[in-house]
C-alpha cells in the first residue's frame, strides 16, 4: 500500500512539473474546469448569504417586537392561521355562511391583544405620489420607527426619521424612480395637495426594491383612506407590533384567531407547534402545499444539468490530456523501460488531471468567493435584500472543488489507459502502431442508446412523463457519445468520393479513432443540447405565437379613462394625437348608471350598473345551476360544441381595457373601421338606430336586453334590475371583446345616460418604443392613471436565449475541433513532412489542417443535431399528453368551459440547424486554415 | 559477491528468434542467437543497420518478446514472469541507456536516478539517499538538482547511466549511448560504464564504432540477424586502454 502510494507520488510530480512545462495547454483545460466552479460557489456563496435566519427574517418584519398582530377582516368572526402567520391565514368553508366574515369589515385588533401587552401600530396602504415625472404607483407605511419597537426595520441611509405630519422618509428605490432627493416635496393623490417633505432615506433590508414612503401613524393613511373610500377602494391596513416581555405563544395566537386576528409570534415561527396542534391542519380542509416533488425535480433537474456540463467538459478536456500523454510519449516510454508498467503509465497521465483539476478546483472556489465579494452590492440589489453576512459553507465549497477535481481526473481517465496500453518499444521509437478500437464500446453505447430511447419513448407516449424524457434522453446521448468511434468509422466510407486533402484528413480521422472521437463527442454533446433547447424554444414559440389573441387589429390603440379622468379626456386625445401616428380616430362613450361619479367599475357606494342578458333558450346547458352539474363526459363533450357553450376567446384579453364594465359602449360606424371590421349592413344598421351585437346569444327575435341595476348590493346572489330591450342587429365578427356596439341615437332613446370613455385608434404605421415611452411619460405629465394599449402583434422574446445557445455550441464546436487538429497535427507531422518532400505544395499543409478540423467539427455537428431534434419532440410530445390529459379531466369534471382543446407544435429550428451544420464546421475550417503555418518545422533527429 | 554470482551470467540468450510479419512482408530480425553475459563482463555488440542489434537489446530488457528462445535474467526466464513482472524485472534488474533523451524532462538529474526506486515503492527519502550515494560514487553529485534541460549531452548520459545502476540493478543495456555525442564526451562516458562493468556489472552496448567498441570485454558481430562473429580481447588490453582513456 505504501509502495503504491509512493509510486503515485512520483507520479504526481511528473504529472505537476509537466504541467507546469507546458503552460498553455494547461492554462486551457484549467479555465475549461475552473469556470464552472467559478458560477457555481459563486452562486452558492450568493444564495447562502442571501439566505438570513429565520430570526434575522422575523426581526427586519416585527423589529423589536414579540408578535404581530393583524385584522383578519372577519369582522371579528374567529379563523384559523398558519403558524408562521405569514400569508397561509385560510377561512374553513362553513364561515363564508357567517355574515360577519361576508362584510369583510376589519375584526378589532386591540381587544385581541394579550393583557399589559405594549404595543405600536404599523400602518400599510397603497398610494399615488407626485414625482418629477409624473406619479408613480407607490406603498406607503406609517410607522414610529425610532421607538424601540421597530428596530431593525428600516434602516436610516441619510438625514432624519419624520417627526411631524407633514414629514416623510423615502426608500432609495422610491428615490431613484422618482427623481425627487432627501428635502423634496411631494403630494399624494387623494390629500388634497398637503406638502409632504421628504426629511430622510431608509431602506427595508428585505425589500430593496420597494419604491414606499414612511410617515408617522395616523398623518396619511386616514386620510388617504377617506378618500378612497369613496370609490370603495380602501386598501390601508394596520398591524399591532406587540411586546408581552416574554414569548406569545401559540396557544396566545390561538386565543387572537377566536377574535379574527392573525398573529406572527417570533416564538412560534421559531418553535413551530406540532401539526396536530394546528386546527388549521386537523380541521379545515387546507392542504399543506407539498414541495417535494418540485424538490426532487429540481435535484434531478440540476443532477442533470451538472452532470452534462461534468461529460462536456470531460470530453473537452479528454483531449488536451490525450495530446499531452501522446507529446510525451517517449517520456512515458522511458518510464516504462526503467521499470514502470501500465498502473505506473497510467498513474502519471491520471495525475495530470488531479493536478490540473486541483488547481482548477482551488483557483474556481477562490475566484467564485472574489466574484462574490466583489459584486456583493450589486448582487444585493439584483436579488433585492441585503445579505446578513457572507456565508461561507465549507462541506458545500468543498463538494464543489471535488466536483472539479474529479472533472479532471475524469478527463484524463481514457488518455491514460491508452497511454497505458501502447507497447514501450512503440513509445521509445515513436513508431506507430496499429490502433484497435474497442469492441466492447459501441456495444455498450448501442444497448445505452436503445435503453435511453425506450425510457424516453415510455415517458413521453405511455407515462407523459418530462423527467422520464430527460433521463432517457440523457442516457441515449451517452450512449451515442460510446457510439462515436464506431459513427466516424462510418463516415470514413464517404472518403473515397473526395479530393486528396479532405480524403487525407477523413482517412486520416477515421484511422485514428482515439482521439477523433472524444472531439467529435464533445461537439456532439454540445450542439445535441443547443438544438435540443433550440427545438423546444422554436416550438414553444410557435405555440405561443398561435396563442396569441390581439386584442386589436395589429396597428390600432385603444385609450380609456376612469370617471374622475373624463374631464381630462380632451387633453389626453390631444396627446395621442401628438406622439403617435394617428390616421383616424373613433371615439366610444360608456353608459352609467347611478351617481356623476360613477366608474365604469365601482358597482357599490350608490353606483348601478349594466349588464346584457342571455335569453334563457340561449344559455348553454352547462351554466345552468340546476342541470348543469347532471351532464356525463360525453354528453359534456358534445356540448362543449353547441354554439350557446362557445367562448369567444379568440377576442382576448387585452381588450378589457376597451369594455365600460357591461360589454356594451356606444359609438358610430367609425368604431366598425377602427375594429377592422367592415360589413355594410352593420354600418346601416348602426345609422338605422339599431345596435349591433357580435355575439348571437344575446340575441332573441332581433333584440338584446340590458338589465339596468340601479344601486348594486354587496351579495352573492344575483343583482336584481329591470330589463331594457333595445332593437339589435347581428354581426358575427370578432369585435375584440366588445359584444355590443349601441348608436348614440338608440342610447338616447333607452335613456341611458352617456359619458365620454375613451377612443379607438387606427395607426399609419407601427409605433416604435421610443414612440410608446414618449406617450407613457406625456400621459404622466398630466397626472392621469390612463394606460394606452397598442395591438403590436406577436412578440417573440427566446430569440437572444436561441442565439446565445447557437454562439456557445459554435465555440465549443470550434474549441473541441481546434484540440483534435492539434492532436492530429502533432501526429501527422512525419506525413506532412513526406508530403512535402514528395512535392505536395505548402497550401496542401494548410488545407489539410483545415478539412481535419472541419471533418470533426462537421462529423459532431451532424451528430449531434440529430441527437438533439430527437429528445425535443419528446419532450414536446410528453407535455402535449399532460396537457391533454389535463384537459380531458377538465372536460370530464364539467370544467370544460374556458379550456380550449389542446395543441403543441412540433418546429424544427431550421435556421439555427442550417446555421450550425454550415457556419460552424465552415469556420472551424478556416480557423484551422488560418492558424496552420505552411512551411514545415524543422525535422529533428529521434527526439520529439 | 559469491563465488557462484561471480561464475553464473547476469544474461543468458538461448536460441533467440525473433520474427517481425508474416508471410511476403515477414523479416528475421534474429536468428538463433546464443549469448550469455557474465558479473564484470562488459559485451559490444556491432552491425550495419538493420542487422538486429537494437531488437537484440529490446528483447534482452523484456521490452518486447522473442518468436522463439529464452532470455534469462539473473537466472530468470522473461517471457515467463509476464508483462508486469518483466516491468519489475527493469525495475530492480536491468538498466536501459539510449542514444539520447534518456532522461524524464520534468525530473531533476536525483530524481531521475530515484524514478526505478520510487516506481518499485520506495520511499522518496530513501530513495533520494539510494542516489545521492550513487550520484557521489561517480562523481556527479553537482549536478543532483538539475533539470535534463541544464546539463550538457555528456551529463545526462553519465546520469542515465547512474539510474541504469541504482539499487542493487547488474545489468546495463546500452543502445549506441554515445550516438550523440562527440568523441570526447563520448570516450568520458564510456569509461564510466566499463568502471561500473568492473565493479560487477554486466554490460552490454550497441555501437557501430569500433572506438568505442574497443571497451569492451568481448565484441559481438550480427549480421542479418545471426551472429557471424566474436572476438575476445584480453584483460590486460581492455584495462591498458581503459586507464589510459582515464
Amino acid at each position: 500500500m505504501t509502495g503504491l502510494l509512493h509510486s503515485w507520488r512520483a507520479a504526481i510530480r511528473i504529472a505537476r512539473r509537466d504541467a507546469w512545462r507546458s503552460k498553455g495547454r494547461s492554462l486551457l483545460v484549467l479555465l475549461m474546469i475552473a469556470l464552472p466552479i467559478v458560477g457555481v460557489s459563486a452562486a452558492d456563496i450568493t444564495i447562502r448569504s442571501g439566505q438570513i435566519s429565520e430570526a434575522q427574517k422575523l426581526e427586519r418584519r416585527l423589529g423589536a417586537a414579540d408578535a404581530r398582530y393583524e385584522s383578519a377582516d372577519t369582522g371579528g368572526a374567529p379563523i384559523m392561521q398558519e403558524p408562521k402567520g405569514d400569508y397561509g391565514f385560510s377561512v374553513a368553508e362553513r364561515y363564508e355562511e357567517d355574515p360577519r366574515v361576508l362584510s369583510g369589515k376589519h375584526s378589532n385588533v386591540i381587544k385581541a391583544l394579550p393583557k399589559g401587552a405594549k404595543w405600536i401600530t404599523e400602518g400599510s396602504g397603497r398610494a399615488l405620489a407626485r414625482t418629477r415625472h409624473g406619479l408613480l404607483d407607490i406603498s406607503v407605511r406609517e410607522l414610529d420607527a425610532g421607538h424601540p419597537l421597530a428596530a431593525g426595520i428600516f434602516t436610516l441611509l441619510r438625514g432624519d426619521l419624520p417627526a411631524r405630519p407633514n414629514e416623510v422618509a423615502a426608500t432609495e428605490a422610491f428615490l431613484k424612480s422618482s427623481g425627487l432627493h432627501v428635502g423634496s416635496h411631494t403630494t399624494l393623490r387623494g390629500m388634497g395637495g398637503a406638502l409632504l417633505t421628504i426629511v430622510g432615506a431608509v431602506e427595508a433590508p428585505d425589500e430593496l426594491e420597494r419604491e414606499e414612503l414612511l410617515a408617522r401613524p395616523g398623518a396619511v393613511l386616514p386620510v388617504l383612506d377617506r378618500a378612497a373610500a369613496k370609490h370603495g377602494e380602501s386598501t390601508a391596513t394596520t398591524n399591532y407590533l406587540v411586546s408581552v416581555g416574554g414569548r406569545v405563544t401559540w396557544d396566545m395566537a390561538k386565543e387572537a384567531n377566536a377574535k379574527g386576528v392573525m398573529v406572527m409570534s417570533k416564538d412560534v415561527v421559531l418553535n413551530p407547534p406540532a401539526d396536530q396542534d394546528v386546527p388549521l391542519y386537523t380541521q379545515g380542509d387546507y392542504q399543506r402545499s407539498g414541495d417535494l416533488g418540485t424538490d426532487q425535480t429540481m435535484v434531478v433537474m440540476a443532477a442533470t444539468v451538472v452532470g452534462m456540463a461534468m461529460l462536456e467538459i470531460c470530453l473537452l478536456a479528454g483531449p488536451a490530456f490525450a495530446v499531452g500523454a501522446r507529446r510525451s510519449r517517449r517520456q512515458l516510454g522511458l518510464v516504462g523501460a526503467n521499470g514502470g508498467d501500465r498502473r505506473h503509465i497510467r498513474a502519471i497521465v491520471l495525475s495530470g488531471g488531479l493536478v490540473i483539476g486541483t488547481a482548477a478546483a482551488v483557483i474556481g472556489v477562490a475566484l467564485g468567493f472574489g466574484l462574490t465579494l466583489a459584486l456583493r452590492p450589486i448582487l444585493e440589489d439584483y436579488v433585492g435584500a441585503r445579505f446578513g453576512a457572507i456565508q461561507l459553507r465549507p462541506l458545500e465549497l468543498t463538494g464543489i472543488a471535488a466536483v472539479g477535481l474529479v472533472t479532471g481526473v475524469l478527463a484524463a481517465i481514457v488518455p491514460a489507459f491508452v497511454a497505458s496500453r501502447q507497447s514501450v518499444l512503440e513509445s521509445l521509437t515513436g513508431r506507430r502502431g496499429v490502433r484497435h478500437s474497442s469492441r466492447v464500446l459501441p456495444l455498450v453505447g448501442l444497448g445505452a442508446v436503445l435503453l435511453g430511447v425506450g425510457i424516453a419513448l415510455v415517458g413521453s407516449l405511455s407515462y407523459d412523463n418530462v423527467l422520464g424524457v430527460a433521463a432517457g434522453s440523457g442516457i441515449a446521448e451517452l450512449g451515442i457519445v460510446a457510439l462515436t468511434p464506431a459513427l466516424v468509422g462510418l463516415f470514413g466510407r464517404l472518403g473515397r468520393w473526395m479530393p486528396l486533402s479532405p480524403r487525407l484528413a477523413l482517412r486520416d480521422a477515421v484511422r485514428n479513432r482515439g482521439r477523433t472521437a472524444p472531439a467529435v463527442a464533445a461537439v456532439l454533446a454540445a450542439v445535441a443540447g443547443t438544438v435540443g433547447v433550440a427545438t423546444y424554444a422554436a416550438s414553444a414559440d410557435q405555440q405561443h405565437r398561435q396563442e396569441y389573441r390581439r386584442s386589436l387589429p395589429e396597428h390600432r390603440a385603444a385609450l380609456s379613462v376612469d370617471a374622475d379622468e373624463k374631464g381630462q379626456l380632451g387633453q389626453i386625445r390631444a396627446t395621442v394625437a401628438k406622439t403617435l401616428p394617428v390616421a383616424e380616430r373613433a371615439d366610444v362613450d360608456r353608459i352609467w348608471v347611478g351617481g356623476k361619479d360613477c366608474g365604469p367599475y365601482s358597482g357599490s357606494n350608490g353606483c348601478g350598473s349594466i349588464e346584457l342578458v342571455v335569453p334563457e333558450r340561449n344559455t348553454c346547458p352547462l351554466e345552468k345551476e340546476d342541470t348543469g352539474a347532471h351532464f356525463t363526459a360525453a354528453q359534456r363533450r358534445g356540448l362543449r360544441k353547441d354554439w350557446r357553450c362557445e367562448q369567444h376567446y379568440e377576442n382576448g384579453w387585452g381588450a378589457y381595457m376597451m369594455r365600460s364594465g357591461s360589454d356594451t359602449l356606444v359609438g358610430g360606424p367609425q368604431v366598425l373601421a377602427a375594429l377592422g371590421i367592415h360589413d355594410p349592413s352593420a354600418e346601416r344598421a348602426l345609422r338605422r338606430g339599431e345596435t349591433v351585437v357580435f355575439d348571437r346569444k344575446y340575441v332573441k327575435d332581433g333584440r338584446i336586453t340590458l338589465k339596468v341595476i340601479d344601486r348594486v348590493v354587496e351579495s352573492d346572489q344575483e343583482q336584481k334590475g329591470r330589463p331594457v330591450p333595445v332593437k339589435a342587429h347581428l354581426a358575427q365578427h370578432n369585435a375584440y371583446g366588445l359584444v355590443a356596439l349601441m348608436p348614440r341615437t338608440a342610447a338616447a332613446e333607452a335613456d341611458f345616460k352617456t359619458a365620454p370613455f375613451g377612443s379607438y385608434y387606427t395607426l399609419s404605421h407601427g409605433v416604435s418604443t421610443e414612440q410608446r415611452q414618449e406617450l407613457k411619460g406625456a400621459l404622466a405629465k398630466l397626472n392621469v392613471r390612463a394606460d394606452p394599449y397598442i395591438e403590436r402583434g406577436y412578440q417573440a422574446d427566446s430569440s437572444l436565449v436561441l442565439m446565445a445557445l447557437s454562439v456557445f455550441a459554435g465555440l465549443v464546436t470550434i474549441g473541441a475541433a481546434g484540440i483534435a487538429t492539434g492532436l492530429s497535427q502533432a501526429d501527422a507531422e512525419a506525413d506532412l513532412n513526406t508530403l512535402a518532400a514528395i512535392g505536395a505544395a505548402p497550401r496542401v499543409r494548410r488545407t489539410l489542417s483545415g478539412f481535419q478540423c472541419g471533418v470533426v467539427a462537421a462529423m459532431g455537428v451532424a451528430l449531434g443535431a440529430a441527437a438533439g431534434v430527437v429528445p425535443a419532440i419528446g419532450l414536446r410530445k410528453a407535455q402535449e399528453r399532460q396537457a391533454v390529459a389535463q384537459y380531458e379531466e377538465a372536460v370530464r369534471l364539467g370544467r370544460s368551459i374556458g379550456t380550449t382543446s389542446v395543441h403543441m407544435p412540433i418546429v424544427v429550428p431550421w435556421t439555427t440547424l442550417l446555421e450550425l451544420l454550415v457556419a460552424v464546421p465552415l469556420g472551424a475550417a478556416l480557423l484551422a486554415a488560418l492558424f496552420t503555418r505552411s512551411r514545415t518545422a524543422p525535422a529533428r533527429r529521434a527526439a520529439q | 559477491m559469491t563465488e557462484n554470482n561471480q561464475h553464473s551470467p547476469v544474461l543468458a540468450l538461448e536460441g533467440l528468434t525473433r520474427v517481425h510479419g508474416t508471410g511476403a512482408a515477414e523479416v528475421h530480425a534474429l536468428r538463433g542467437i546464443d549469448m550469455s553475459v557474465l558479473p564484470g563482463e562488459l559485451v559490444a555488440v556491432m552491425g550495419p543497420s538493420g542487422s538486429g542489434k537494437s531488437t537484440l537489446l529490446t528483447l534482452a530488457g523484456g521490452l518486447d518478446t522473442p518468436t522463439s528462445g529464452r532470455v534469462l535474467v539473473e537466472g530468470i526466464d522473461i517471457a515467463a514472469i509476464g508483462r508486469k513482472g518483466a516491468a519489475a524485472l527493469r525495475r530492480r534488474s536491468i538498466g536501459y541507456v539510449f542514444q539520447d533523451y534518456n532522461l524524464i524532462p520534468a525530473l531533476t538529474a536525483a530524481e531521475n536516478i530515484a524514478l526505478p526506486l520510487e516506481l518499485d515503492g520506495t520511499s522518496a527519502r530513501k530513495a533520494r539517499r539510494h542516489c545521492l550515494a550513487a550520484l557521489e560514487e561517480l562523481g556527479l553529485t553537482e549536478l543532483a538538482d538539475r533539470f535534463p534541460d541544464e546539463m550538457s549531452g555528456g551529463q545526462q548520459q553519465r546520469v542515465a547511466i547512474a539510474r541504469a545502476l541504482v539499487g542493487g540493478r547488474r545489468l546495463v543495456l546500452a543502445d549506441e549511448p554515445t550516438g550523440a555525442l562527440d568523441s570526447e564526451t563520448g570516450e568520458t562516458v564510456l569509461a564510466l560504464l566499463r568502471a561500473r562493468c568492473d565493479a560487477g556489472a554486466a554490460g552490454v552496448l550497441v555501437t557501430h564504432e569500433p572506438r568505442f567498441a574497443a571497451w569492451a570485454d568481448r565484441v559481438v558481430f550480427l549480421r542479418d540477424g545471426s551472429m557471424v562473429d566474436q572476438t575476445v580481447r584480453s584483460r590486460a588490453e581492455t584495462l591498458l586502454s581503459g586507464g589510459a582513456a582515464r
